[in-house]
């Protein structure tokens, strides 16, 4: 009986395969039922998402179990079992746990730390539980893998820094502001990119916000939907004054926000910082802004370096989670190998107790002008002789059942010492 | 006995002071829990090496200059170890553990103790204020340094190690306000009893002392930075550069009493 993990990922198998092979809950549901019912497997999760496809499970005969499960998932797709078989990975034991809990860490994902990955392999494991798949080794499994995702999450940074534009620019408005509460933002132009990063302010307790446009009727829809106030684009400068933090993304062939509007407002605003999120190409606001005092202005550009460094960021704590990871795995086959040939150990330790204390006591019997120096000498002696001789096969157990094969070797240990059969 | 605690404790801050710079270029949590561990180590030293000294004398170890100025760095540890945890600030060791060293150095050859013309309770209240007052302004100066370099990450565009573990420049000019704030009245109070104390001891208020003099010269400077941050609306920048001179002439007032003892021994 063994662990295996099987499956295909953006790591070696194209998109056009993946999306092929990307299944629902509905259909992982009915997988599940097909692959229980064949019987080749005891236990089995099905984790299916964008990037990954890959079946977790317990089988007498990982190889038979690994053919029979990616069979079903073919012929409910319409793929050819040829084009998958090239691409497929298998990992057994040790290395599967350490493929699950690097998965649900997210060290496996396209972009290292991206957090939906935790959630699809929760769901992955509530799916399987709900066609009564997961027995007690996959629960234990997921169970540990979350808590380790868990961990890698707060203990290292692979997650922390924003790797789109706009958490970008969030962040870097953090960095200046400290707390984003009551401060005022004005969106000048419309465009995804800028809605988003107002949103993002928005929900970081930015407020109130402002909303011009060229065109007024957008620019009042667009109030509407933030939950903002209109301003007419002439008072540009009026609305300048009055707020903290300027996104601009108009289709402008000039900048609209010239250093000679904001020249005059870095006086009043007694120190206070301005922050621009000029998203704009060509770009809204004359880059020269930059150098008045409290004022910064990034461009898209720059928001660009920004998060080219929060990836080299996320890479450099990757390492650190893989060791955090490797450490888990350890600790878990560690575990999982002790719990398995703990009562053999025990059982042994009561076994050679039972001879020592009864040979000792007869040694005793015979030495009526013994000291009690002169018995606890014999107590010792015979602890230690006992210990000597139990060292080697005990350690000889806990390596087998972590290398996953103490099944010879428990059977040995019975035979040799007669502790009946297990 | 005294003497061997505070070279351990001085050893322990070099320890501590070179953790702390390794934390803020590496950023690995083990550097920084070590920084701590020395800190705490070195500070524990310190406060026996001042019990011990306090034993030897016979009295609080704050009546000559090296003696208070080994004090406030005590001071100042205990806080930059409270405001660490308090705030989350771990970078804070990097900036404040150095002049803390520099500060606890000067004391190391523990010159002879001139027995200063002192009497009375006025002078422990001058010398406690004061030493209140320069430890504040030791976190003052850190947070200006901390503040100027942030604000020239952001500037540059380019975030490097120090980018992700300064905090916001909002917080940093925070911090110089509300230790500026903090510090000058306790500056002040202690200037102001020592002038008076002066008077009275040495029979005129204008004796030629080297650090009377200076610390003149720190308190105005830090004088003008409370009345422009409080007025003239000075944030950020020019603010923090006002720090790092106020501090500059503070360390001189120090440097000056120490190098040329006056009537505040040396």
């Amino acid at each position: 009986m063994a662990l295996f993990v099987a499956g295909l990922s953006h790591r070696n198998a194209p998109v056009e395969l993946r999306e092929q092979l990307a299944v629902d809950d509905d259909k992982v549901r009915e997988l599940l039922r097909d692959v229980a019912a064949t019987g080749v497997v005891r236990e089995a999760l099905i984790l299916s998402t964008c990037n990954r496809v890959e079946v977790y499970a317990i089988a007498d005969v990982p190889g038979e179990a690994r053919t029979a499960t990616f069979r079903q998932l073919c012929r409910h797709r319409g793929v050819e079992p040829a084009s998958v078989e090239t691409v497929l990975y298998t990992h057994a034991d040790g290395e599967a746990v350490r493929h699950a809990f690097r998965v649900a860490s997210s060290l496996d994902s396209m972009m290292i730390g991206e957090p939906q990955i935790l959630g699809q392999v929760k769901n992955a494991f509530a799916l399987a539980q709900s066609c009564e798949t997961v027995g007690p080794a996959l629960h234990t499994l997921f169970t540990q893998a979350f808590t380790v995702a868990k961990k890698v999450r707060t203990e290292t940074e692979i997650a922390r820094h924003a790797v789109s534009i706009s958490f970008a620019a969030v962040e870097l408005a953090k960095k200046i502001f400290a707390g984003l509460d009551g401060k005022a933002v004005l969106l000048v132009g419309a465009g995804k990119m800028s809605e988003l990063a107002a949103r993002h302010l928005i929900e970081q307790g930015a407020f109130p916000l402002y909303v011009a446009n060229r065109t007024w009727a957008r620019a009042r829809e667009l109030a509407r939907a933030l939950a903002g106030t209109a301003v007419p684009f002439d008072e540009l400068a009026t609305a300048l004054a009055a707020v903290d933090i300027v996104i601009t993304s108009t289709g402008a062939p000039e900048p609209v926000i010239r250093r000679e509007f904001v020249q005059p407002l870095v006086h009043n605003r007694r120190g206070r910082p301005l922050f621009f999120i000029d998203i704009a190409v060509p770009r809204d606001v004359e880059n020269s802004v930059n150098t008045l005092d409290g004022v910064y202005c990034y461009d898209i550009d720059d928001l660009k370096q920004v998060v080219d460094a929060n990836i080299r960021e996320r890479l450099r704590e990757a390492h650190r989670a893989e060791a955090l990871v490797e450490r888990e795995v350890a600790k878990f086959l560690a575990r999982l190998g002790d719990v398995e040939v703990i009562p053999t150990i025990v059982s042994l330790r009561e076994r050679l107790e039972i001879i020592r204390s009864g040979e000792v006591k007869r040694t005793l019997a015979r030495l009526p002008g013994a000291t009690p120096e002169t018995r606890e000498a014999i107590e010792a002696l015979s602890a230690a002789i006992v210990n000597k001789i139990l060292h080697a096969p005990i350690t000889k157990l806990r390596e087998s059942s972590r290398a996953g094969s103490p099944r010879s070797w428990l059977e040995l240990v019975h035979e040799l010492f007669g502790l009946g059969r297990k | 006995m005294h003497q061997t605690l505070l070279t351990l404790a001085i050893i322990g801050y070099v320890a501590a002071t070179g953790l702390a710079l390794a934390y803020l270029v590496q950023r690995d949590e083990l550097l920084h829990r070590l920084a701590s561990l020395a800190t705490l180590a070195a500070w524990v030293l310190h406060t026996s090496a001042l019990v011990a000294r306090a034993f030897e004398l016979g009295r609080p170890p704050l009546a000559s200059l090296p003696e208070a100025v080994s004090v406030a760095v005590w001071v100042v540890v205990l806080l930059e170890m409270w405001l660490e945890r308090r705030y989350g600030l771990q970078v804070l060791g990097a900036f404040v553990l150095p002049v803390a060293l520099a500060f606890s150095l000067q004391s190391t050859p523990m010159r002879p103790l001139i027995e200063p013309a002192l009497s009375g309770a006025w002078v422990w209240v001058h010398i406690g204020l004061a030493l209140v007052g320069i430890a504040a302004f030791v976190f003052n100066f850190a947070g200006a340094l901390m503040y100027l370099l942030q604000e020239r990450q952001l500037r540059a565009k380019r975030p490097g190690a120090l980018y992700y573990t300064l905090p916001a420049l909002a917080t940093l000019d925070r911090l110089t306000y509300r230790t500026l704030a903090l510090g000058f009245p306790f500056l002040t109070t202690g200037l102001l009893l020592g002038v008076i104390w002066a008077g009275a001891a040495w029979g005129s208020v204008f004796t030629f002392d080297p650090l009377a003099l200076s610390s003149y010269v720190a308190w105005a400077v830090y004088a003008a930075t409370l009345a422009g941050r409080a007025a003239g609306g000075w944030h950020g920048r020019r603010a923090a550069y006002f720090a790092i001179v106020g501090f500059v002439a503070l360390v001189l007032t120090l440097g000056a009493g120490l190098l040329f003892p006056g009537k505040h021994g040396g």
